[in-house]
């Protein structure tokens, strides 16, 4: 039974281990990718701890009687650090204002009455005391809904020790610098986190689409021999160059809709089961790119891809068949994936200088950076994305049309002489 | 007789191997010039440096007067060549493969259609034009590849091995063609080719080229008698051993 097996099994294992590229791919890129991650994770998981536990307030006692002083006293008690003002008329900007005074993203106002209600509780429970709570929603993150949970478990020690609901807390967001009262920041920033995963993963996959494709395209002229007699037409070199680039980015930009339709029925069946009385929406919140906010992720996207197909092109070229390039340019998807899945967890502004340049080179971060700008209404940090980006793709691009535009394009040839030198056979020629 | 080819002490170096080493030739117009060798004597550089793909490391080539290095685009569009081991789009049929090369040279539909009918005549293919390339043997494919090279009637065809898959019967036809092409249309060719019955049967003059020079030259009558035999495959045996 299946003679000649072991044979067979062995030629082919000796053939992918011999082939320097896909030992790379296999074994190296994903111990590297998966530590780098690890790293990321637990710095991510870090810094959304600490600031769990350091939920920094600016306190707002408009109260000014013995039971508001009790409550912050409390509060600072638990491990927050707490910035007091007292008597100020509360309106958006003056909100604002104090936040980025303490550079702190959540206030708690202590309206006038409070002491009186917490003392009348003692005779009549149906009276109970109030305070206000406000967060001010910068950016996104997975763990971004996790910050706020503290207030309430301070609130519901605060009533244990005293009397059971005598203290209530109204949750309201700044969004875009107005408040949105009665909103709970948990919440929006679930919904934003939604959204903050949707588009990573919908960036990721339009990239490799375009990648793989624009590989493909360039290997497959040289596998199927039909690249020497296309450079020897009477047509531009630049002229392949851009027909190739133009092409795959027209097929993966099909296959990204299709992908990204599916994704959405996907998700809006799993939002129908499972919230069926969920009626906040980011389009009410106002948590959703303006005309030109769109325009700008539209650029965004454009250049970012066609960096990613120059970068394609410009390793394919130095492969001589489709699986060499599909191995070449799987050394892209590690970046992607580092500089995708980072975002999705860390806030990129809250990174090590160091590491947020680094963050910010790697060209597949943009579209993501600019998706959560153009959200909050920021349009200067997406502009000076986009001229990034595009002056990175031109740079690949004159390196691609060098290449196209000399014999390179069919004699280059990428050695790894560590790893040649490694699988070389014993063996007689 | 003008020339069409003039090859000038050309030097092709790949890292630390020297393709051909000190290269000379030149080839009439309306000529069938043949270079002939051993494997890896040098003849697919030298032709693909003949068809601007690769750059001379030394020396010079003309093709009708013009630079293959400071003229290549204007050289495009008077030549045509085929690799050796060239291949079709595989999803195209024969005939959007033909139409897709034709429009490269004119913009015309009606030359583009003149070119297509005429490949299709060189080709022989007939019914089986409308099939993707992806479904033709070897030999089909070739055919398909030759009428590509000639359907432009350029004034130089370079062609690599280009009976390389035929049968007797096709090689002969291609062998045909090429030779009604000169004649009709005034068209020079060179060409590559490891039969020496073919090279005997088509070609003017002979370069026998190794190690990336040319060791003999002149017509195949020439050389039979230079090197005292009978016919061109023996001259290779005896040069080459020579050599």
């Amino acid at each position: 039974m299946l003679k000649g097996f072991r044979n067979f099994l062995l030629k082919e294992l000796k053939e992918f281990a011999r082939d320097p590229k896909i030992l790379l791919g296999i074994v190296i890129v994903p111990l590297v990718l998966f530590s780098v991650l690890g790293g990321l994770m637990s710095y991510a998981m870090q810094s959304a701890e600490e600031s769990t536990i350091r939920s920094n307030f600016v306190v707002i006692n408009n109260d000014c009687e013995n039971w508001s002083y009790t409550f912050i006293k409390f509060l600072s008690s638990s491990g927050s650090k707490v910035f007091v003002e007292e008597n100020v008329e509360l309106n958006d900007g003056k909100l604002i204002e104090l936040l980025s005074k303490y550079n702190v993203t959540q206030a708690l106002e202590i309206p006038k009455g409070f002491s009186a209600n917490i003392t009348a509780h003692a005779k009549n429970p149906n009276i109970t005391a109030s305070v206000k709570f406000y967060v001010h929603i910068t950016t996104t993150n997975i763990f971004d809904a996790t910050r706020y949970l503290p207030i309430d478990a301070t609130i519901s020690q605060f009533n244990r020790a005293l009397a059971p609901d005598v203290l209530n807390i109204e949750k309201s967001t700044i969004i875009k610098g107005e408040i949105k009262h009665n909103v709970d920041p948990a919440t929006v920033s679930g919904l934003m986190v939604s959204q903050s995963v949707f588009i990573p993963i919908a960036i990721i996959i339009l990239l490799f689409y375009s990648i793989q494709l624009a590989a493909t395209s360039v290997a497959i002229e040289k596998e199927e021999k039909t690249l020497e007699t296309l450079l020897t037409l009477p047509i531009d070199r630049l002229t392949i160059l851009f027909g190739k680039l133009v092409g795959s980015m027209i097929i993966a930009a099909i296959g990204a809709v299709t992908y990204i339709a599916g994704y959405a029925y996907f998700m809006q069946s799993l939002i129908s089961k499972t919230t069926p009385n969920f009626v906040m929406d980011l389009v009410s919140l106002g948590l959703v790119p303006s005309f030109l906010g769109y325009v700008l992720l539209g650029a965004s996207l454009f250049v970012t891809i066609l960096s990613a197909l120059a970068l394609a092109v410009i390793l394919s070229a130095f492969a001589g068949d489709v699986r060499s390039a599909q191995s070449l340019v799987g050394f892209i998807y590690p970046i992607i994936f580092l500089s995708t899945f980072a975002l999705m967890y860390i806030d990129a502004g809250a990174l090590p200088y160091a590491l947020r340049l680094v963050l910010y080179a790697i060209p597949f971060s943009h579209p993501i950076i600019v998706s959560k700008a153009v959200i909050m209404g920021d349009y200067v940090t997406p502009t000076l994305s986009i001229f990034y980006v595009s002056f990175f793709t031109l740079a690949l691009m004159y390196v691609a049309s060098r290449l196209f535009a000399t014999e390179k394009i069919l004699t280059a040839k990428l050695k790894l002489k560590w790893f040649t030198k490694y699988g070389k056979t014993t063996g007689e020629p | 007789m003008d020339i069409a080819v003039e090859v000038s002490e050309v030097t092709k170096i790949f890292g630390n191997f020297r393709a051909l080493d000190g290269l000379s030739f030149e080839v009439k117009s309306g000529e069938v010039f043949g270079l002939i060798g051993p494997n890896g004597a040098g003849k697919t550089t030298a032709l693909r440096i003949i068809s601007t793909l690769l750059l001379p490391t030394y020396g010079t080539v003309k093709i009708f007067g013009l630079d293959v290095v400071k003229n290549a685009a204007t050289i495009r569009k008077i030549i045509s060549y085929l690799p050796e081991e060239a291949g079709a789009y595989r999803y195209l049929s024969g005939w959007e493969y033909l139409e897709f090369m034709a429009k490269f040279y004119t913009k015309d539909d009606e030359k583009v259609r003149e070119m297509v009918n005429e490949a299709a005549r060189i080709s022989g293919l007939g019914e089986r034009l409308k099939d993707k390339t992806g479904t033709y043997s070897k030999g089909m494919k070739r055919r398909l590849l030759v009428a590509r090279a000639l359907m432009n009637k350029p004034k130089l065809a370079i062609l690599d091995e280009p009976t390389s898959g035929l049968d007797v019967i096709h090689s002969y036809h291609v062998r045909e063609i090429i030779k009604k092409y000169v004649k009709d249309y005034g068209v020079t060719v060179i060409l590559s080719s490891h039969n020496m019955l073919e090279v005997e049967h088509v070609c003017d003059k002979v370069a026998l080229i190794n190690k990336g020079k040319v060791i003999a030259e002149g017509t195949p009558r020439e050389l039979e008698e230079k090197f005292e035999s009978e016919n061109l495959e023996e001259v290779f045996a005896k040069v080459v051993k020579l050599a």
